[in-house]
Formats: structure tokens, C-alpha cells, sequence
């Protein structure tokens, strides 16, 4: 093996630029749970949109989510950062700037609140009505139905979706370096413009997120499915 | 030392006001009339069963009775008070709100033919939710009656487990113990056994043989003709929306006067 090779393939120097890179995956995983919470309040709200009795509610919901989930999130994240910004500039006549942090959850977050919306749907149709009945005729109201029947139910059904859409999300959020949030690819990146490894170096990348992403959804996964199954015939 | 004046004795209009009145009820869905004009009282203490062929309105007037349907017209009274309106400062009557309609018709227990209980709590779960959430009462206290509710529905050895786990005459009992739970001043049965296998039915029968026998006002929507008759102390029989036939069980079993309520009777014999 040339030596060319062999140095290209030492991981170590991954190792050594340990604390930049562990600071750029706080702000991955940071990017993550931020626009998770905007993704699953805003898709849940979408969902109940799209349930509600009234069709202008209704049409609301459904638009909401085509335009979300339709968009993909690359052209989102710069749309949100770099347009958004002059519009609403332009309305209020004032310069406008987003934080890029603020614009990464912003567009990962109403991205993936299609998806949730469609998730929380179908978990929501699915409780067969029986139960909604039974909850009425005890007269329970209608938010403590949703709270206490309807959600418990819907958060166990969709648990296999929502652990894929977290799982894109987390991906998703290697695409925040785009806009100059300091994650791990951004610093990776960083730190290959002035060592000039990018093999070893990108190779780490892929692998940290690999190990994390692996870890965490088989945990979730074996937890999950032991709690959810309870409920199951 | 002072002496009382004697209590007031309650006036004797008030033994005379039924549990649960049902007035002029009428419902339709679109263009089909479901309930066209249904009265009857239920006693305090008495059990009513309503039955009639399959579509003839019996689940409708139930649904109706707690306003899970909204009657188009007629209405309901419970110990004398109108369900789905009351009368303001001004005299007035008005419809109630839903959340008034909510406090009211927690007073029902009300039992499902799919039982209907909530898959995500266990048994005991499913009995204290609505003392607690709706009632109110402390977490401690719905525990102790809850778990009487299930000694009485002999469900108490299930009390933790899920509803999926047990089988359709338990889950009917753990459903009968959660109405019960609510301490409700009337018992509603929409064909309680009808989707349980024949060995199953008769414990589900057996527990509402004990709650009729304990004073339980009921009203029981049911194809059991043997448990309707010796059971109620009132028979409806529902054809098509109206009421045909009502009186003592031993007459309308015994003697059916409408050819419509002999015909229904005849399937049952064979
Ligand atoms: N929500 C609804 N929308 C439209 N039609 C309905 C609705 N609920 C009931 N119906 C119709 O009303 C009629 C009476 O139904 P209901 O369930 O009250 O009959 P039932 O006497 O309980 O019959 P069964 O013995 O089969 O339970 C049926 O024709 C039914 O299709
Ligand atoms: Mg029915």
C-alpha cells in the first residue's frame, strides 16, 4: 500500500479535531430537537386542520401540507434564509436578517411538519369512532378527548413513521452547513480546508452519523415496540 | 333549647317525576326517518328493554337518549330536567351549550355492543378516567370504587390488565364497571351481549341480572328476548321508528296484540 493511501485512510486525524467537531454535532443535534418540536406541534396542528369539521379548516390543513411536503428541503432552508427575510422586509420596510440557526429549524421544521401531519392523520382516523363515543357519553369534552383517547393512541400507531421522518430529520440536518450553521459538516469542512484531508476526514463524518443515527433508532425501536405492543391484540 | 320545625316532606310531585323521560322524540339522517315520535318513562329503579328488529331505531333512541345523536325533535328529561335545553334568568328556553350537555349526560352510564373501551389504559384505567377527569374526584377515591365496580362485575383479579389481553365477555364486564364507576343515576345497554359468542353472553347477562336486581335504573336495548322478559319491568317494542307495543313483560310476551310484534316474537321461538 502507498503511503499516499495509508495516510489517507488514518482516521486518527478525525480524532485529533475531536473538540471542534463534537461542538459542530451539538449543533446537529440542537437543529434536530428544535425543529423536531416545530415539526411535530405545527404537523400536529396541520392534522387537526385537516380532521376539522369545517371545510375552509379543511383546505387549510391539506394546503399546508402539499406545500410543505412537496418542497424539498435544501431549497427550503435557502428559501427561508435568503427570500423570506426581503419579503417580509419589504412589508415592513425595515431590513431583515435571520439568524441562520433560527432559519434551519424554521425551514427543516415546516418541511417535516407535512409529514408529521400526514402521520398524525392517519393515526387520528384510525381510532375507531366507538371510542370517541364512549369518551362523549361519559362527558368527557372534547379536548380532554383528544388529549387523554385520541393522542395516547395516535403517538403508539405512528411510532414507526415518526422513528423513520426523525431519522430523515436528523440526516436532514447536515444540510444546515449550507447557510453557515456550525454543525459537524460545516466544521468538517472547516477543518479540511486547512488540513487537506478530506478522505479521513468525511469518512469520520459518515460513520459519527451513522453510529448515532443506528444507536439511537434500535434503541427507540426495541423500546417502542415492547411499550406499543401492550395495547395490540 | 330550640325546637325544629319538622323537615319539609319532600313533595309527592317529586316520586312521580321519572328518571329519565323521553318525549316526542324524533330523528332523522338525510332523508331517512330514523325515530319518528318515541315516548316513554323510565322509573327510577325499573328496567325498560326496548326491542324490535334489526334497523328499526333501537341504537338511534339510545343515542338520542344521551345526545350522541341531537333529536330533530322532542326531547329528553332527566329526573325532570330537559337534556338539550334549559330556561335562562329570563324564562326563556335556550339550547344547552356542549359543555352543559357534557355535565348533564355524565348522570348516564352508558354500555356499547363493541364495548368500546380505551385500548391504551389498562382495566382500572379505563374505570377511573372519567371520575376523575370529568368528576373530579381525588385519584385515591376513584381507585377504591373503581376496584368495588370491578368486584361487582367479578373483574377485579383483570384490574391491570389491558383490554386487548382479555376476552369479549370480560371486556364487556370491564365496560359495565366503568359506566358503573361514574356513579350514574341510569344505566344505558345497547346490545350488550350481541357481539359475544353464546358462552359469553350468559356472564354479561348475569351481571346485569344483578344491577336490575340491586335497583339499577336501565334502559336495555336487546335481542335476549328470555332476559328481556324476565328481567324488565317495561317491554317497547320499536317498529320502523314508533313504538308498536309496550306494556309488562308477561303481556307483550305472553299476549302480543300487534300482528308486527307476533311475527318479530315468532323468529325467537324457533
Ligand atoms: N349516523 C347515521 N347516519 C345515517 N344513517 C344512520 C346513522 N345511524 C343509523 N342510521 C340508520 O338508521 C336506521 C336505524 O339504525 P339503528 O342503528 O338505530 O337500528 P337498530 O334498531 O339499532 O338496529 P340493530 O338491531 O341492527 O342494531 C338504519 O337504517 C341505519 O342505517
Ligand atoms: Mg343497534
Amino acid at each position: 500500500m502507498s503511503d499516499v493511501l495509508k495516510q489517507s485512510l488514518d482516521l486518527s486525524i478525525f480524532w485529533e479535531y475531536r473538540a471542534i467537531l463534537l461542538q459542530g454535532l451539538i449543533f446537529n443535534v440542537l437543529v434536530f430537537v428544535c425543529s423536531a418540536s416545530v415539526a411535530l406541534s405545527v404537523g400536529l396542528g396541520a392534522a387537526l386542520l385537516r380532521v376539522n369539521r369545517f371545510w375552509p379548516m379543511r383546505w387549510i390543513g391539506t394546503l399546508h401540507v402539499e406545500v410543505f411536503r412537496n418542497a424539498p428541503d435544501y431549497i427550503m432552508l435557502v428559501w427561508v434564509h435568503f427570500v423570506l427575510p426581503l419579503l417580509i422586509g419589504l412589508l415592513i420596510r425595515r431590513r431583515v436578517e435571520f439568524h441562520p440557526f433560527v432559519s434551519a429549524v424554521t425551514a427543516l421544521g415546516l418541511v417535516y411538519s407535512g409529514y408529521f401531519a400526514e402521520a398524525f392523520r392517519a393515526g387520528i382516523q384510525a381510532i375507531p369512532q366507538g371510542n370517541l363515543d364512549a369518551g362523549r357519553a361519559f362527558g368527557m369534552s372534547e379536548r380532554l378527548i383528544l388529549w387523554r383517547i385520541t393522542l395516547p393512541q395516535v403517538v403508539r400507531r405512528m411510532l414507526p413513521e415518526a422513528l423513520n421522518l426523525f431519522i430523515s430529520m436528523f440526516k436532514a440536518t447536515t444540510i444546515v452547513s449550507l447557510i453557515a450553521v456550525p454543525d459537524l459538516m460545516y466544521n468538517v469542512s472547516m477543518v479540511i480546508q486547512q488540513e487537506m484531508r478530506p478522505l479521513p476526514l468525511y469518512t469520520g463524518a459518515a460513520l459519527t452519523y451513522f453510529l448515532i443515527i443506528f444507536a439511537l433508532s434500535s434503541g427507540v425501536r426495541v423500546f417502542g415496540e415492547r411499550w406499543r405492543r401492550k395495547i395490540l391484540a | 333549647m330550640r325546637v325544629f320545625a319538622p323537615k319539609p316532606s319532600v313533595p309527592i310531585s317529586m316520586s312521580d317525576v321519572p328518571s329519565i323521560r323521553i318525549a316526542g322524540i324524533h330523528k332523522s339522517f338525510g332523508p331517512l326517518e330514523v325515530l319518528r315520535g318515541v315516548s316513554f318513562d323510565v322509573h327510577r329503579g325499573s328496567v325498560v328493554s326496548v326491542i324490535g328488529a334489526s334497523g328499526s331505531g333501537k341504537s338511534t333512541l339510545l343515542r338520542c337518549v344521551n345526545y350522541l345523536e341531537t333529536p330533530n325533535a322532542g326531547e329528553i328529561y332527566i329526573d325532570g330536567e330537559p337534556l338539550g335545553t334549559c330556561v335562562d334568568a329570563r324564562g326563556q328556553s335556550r339550547p344547552r351549550s356542549l359543555g352543559e350537555i357534557n355535565t348533564m349526560r355524565r348522570e348516564l352510564g352508558v354500555v356499547f355492543q363493541q364495548f368500546n373501551l380505551w385500548p391504551h389504559m389498562t382495566v382500572l384505567g379505563n374505570v377511573i378516567e372519567a371520575p376523575i377527569r370529568v368528576r373530579k374526584v381525588s385519584r385515591k377515591e376513584a381507585v377504591e370504587y373503581g376496584e368495588e365496580c370491578l368486584r361487582r362485575v367479578k373483574l377485579l383479579d383483570k384490574a391491570d390488565e389491558y383490554p386487548a389481553r382479555l376476552s369479549g365477555g370480560q371486556q364487556q364486564r370491564a365496560a359495565i364497571a366503568r359506566a358503573l364507576a361514574m356513579r350514574p343515576k341510569a344505566m344505558l345497554f345497547d346490545e350488550a351481549t350481541s357481539s359475544l359468542d353464546p358462552e359469553l353472553t350468559d356472564e354479561v347477562l348475569g351481571v346485569m341480572r344483578e344491577l336490575a336486581a340491586d335497583g339499577t335504573t336501565m334502559i336495555v336495548v336487546t335481542h335476549e328476548m328470555n332476559f328481556a322478559h324476565e328481567v324488565s319491568d317495561r317491554v317497547i317494542f320499536l317498529h320502523q321508528g314508533l313504538i308498536e307495543e309496550e306494556g309488562p313483560p308477561a303481556d307483550l310476551f305472553g299476549a302480543p296484540k300487534s300482528e308486527r310484534l307476533r311475527q318479530f316474537l315468532s323468529k325467537y321461538r324457533k
